[in-house]
Order: C-alpha cells, then structure tokens, then sequence
C-alpha cells in the first residue's frame, strides 16, 4: 500500500481539536556527522518520542504542546515497567511488547552477540510532538540532550519518532 | 523528531531515523531515515516477532554504515501484512475485539 499521509491527516485531526495549523519544518540538506567506527565497536542509545515513561515517573502528557522533556531510560530496567501516554498512534501491540516502537531488548541482544560494543548507559524518552516552538529545540533542549549523549560516550543514536 | 536528529548529527554524533511517517520525514530530512510502511505504533513489527523487530533494527544500524548522502532517505522493502489507516484515536473493531478478550 501507499504510504499514509501524515501532514494531511494529522493537520485535519488535530486542527479539529482547536490545535493551530502545524508547520513542519522544510530541509534541502541535512548535517552529516561519518559513522569512524565499524558497528562493533559502537556504543549505541535510542531515542524514542512515542510517550513512553518508566512507572515509576510521571506519564507524558499526550495532549501537550511544546513539551521539551526528555526522560533518561535505564537499559536494564525490564521493558514490562513502561507506560505509553500518546494519543498520536495505536500503542496497542507497544503496550504488551515495548520493542515494538522502543527495541530495547533487542538492541541489547545485538550487545550480547557483539554485533554492537555496548548498550549506551541510558536510552531517551522525549520530544513529543506538538512542538512549536523549534527554535528552543535547536538552540536549547537539544544541544543539553546532546551534551548528554556526549557524556555516555555515544557513537550511534537510533532515533525514532511516534 | 528529525529535528533533533539534525541537532545531535550536527553537534558530532551520527544518527539513524526509523520512520512510519514518510512524507514527514522527507520534509524534515533527517541525516539518515529508514522508511518503514508500517503503522505507527509498529514501526519494529508485531509484539512478540523478536525475528522482525532484530530484523528492522539491524536494517536501521547498517544503514548508518551504508550511508553516503546526507538525507538519505531508504525505504525498507518489507511490507505490513494488511492494509492500514491513520490512527484517529477511535477504537477499531479489532482493538474492541482485543479488549474483550482481556
């Protein structure tokens, strides 16, 4: 089948719902970091933006705007302990299987057969959608996350967007 | 999201997008995307389809060795197993059907 549409679909639904129009933003080019070291010997996170939160913190608000946390995810934290708080997408199948959306079991299985060097101290939650003011994304919040990623010695993010 | 994607790769750290949303991510242009024709929500597959989900993940993680172009935007070949439509947030009859076996 056809990819779905999104800007479309998501601009009617949530323009329905008293949301202003949403702008994406528009690239011709994008910025280029080369990946220096075989995937063996890469230290790898995930970044997911799908409203997932550990239990025992607060939950996403799904119908925020301009929601710049970002939770840090403990890898070993088994991946039952989760709460998805997104009204985006259907987190049906996620909500039994976290990996659906968040693979974190099988990233860390791809550490245990070397195929990467390690699992990254801490996955990330965050970025909702409904972001407006992108500017703050660029000159604020996403460099602090990026200081971070720094810190644990990332070489590789995997980011996915839901 | 591939905002923050731009922002990590321009501050020195490669990355890889997986996407549901291809027009999306053809607008926001992320260093480097994987296109998955999946529903939202499913981008790795199935709960419990460990094979799929590794299978996905592998795909993104070799992509960010493959990689030349910055933008690049690969679609994976593998297909969804049914049709599917955006997500309203009204439950479908397969969701309602879910829920009252539980």
């Amino acid at each position: 089948m056809e990819p779905i549409r999104y800007v479309d679909a998501l601009n009617n639904k949530y323009g329905a719902m008293g949301f202003p129009p949403y702008q994406w933003s528009e690239n011709d080019t994008a910025p280029w970091t080369a990946l220096e070291k075989p995937l063996s010997a890469c230290t790898v996170a995930i970044l997911v933006s799908g409203g997932i939160s550990h239990c025992a913190a607060v939950p996403f608000n799904p119908d925020a705007r301009n929601d710049h946390r970002v939770d840090a995810i403990d890898p070993d934290a088994p991946s039952d302990q989760y709460q998805i708080h997104d009204s985006y997408y259907d987190h049906a199948d996620a909500d039994r299987d976290l990996n659906c959306i968040f693979p974190v079991d099988r990233l860390a299985e791809l550490a245990a057969g070397g195929e990467i060097s390690a699992v990254a101290a801490r996955h990330w939650s965050g970025f909702m959608g409904r972001t407006y003011n992108r500017s703050k994304v660029m000159n604020e919040s996403g460099p602090a996350f990026v200081e971070q990623l720094k810190a644990d010695g990332v070489d590789l993010l995997v980011a996915i967007p839901a | 999201m591939g905002l923050v994607a731009r922002v990590v790769e321009d501050m020195g750290i490669p990355t890889v997008t997986v996407s549901t949303g291809r027009d999306i991510t053809a607008l926001v242009r992320p260093p480097r995307s994987l296109f998955v024709n999946h529903p939202m929500g499913n981008t790795f597959g199935r709960a419990g389809d460990r094979a799929l989900q590794k299978e996905i993940l592998r795909a993104a993680l070799d992509l960010a060795v493959t990689a030349t172009e910055p933008g690049v935007l690969v679609d994976l070949p593998h297909r969804w197993d049914e049709d599917f439509v955006f997500f309203t947030g009204e439950a479908t009859a397969e969701a309602r059907e879910r829920q009252l076996k539980k």
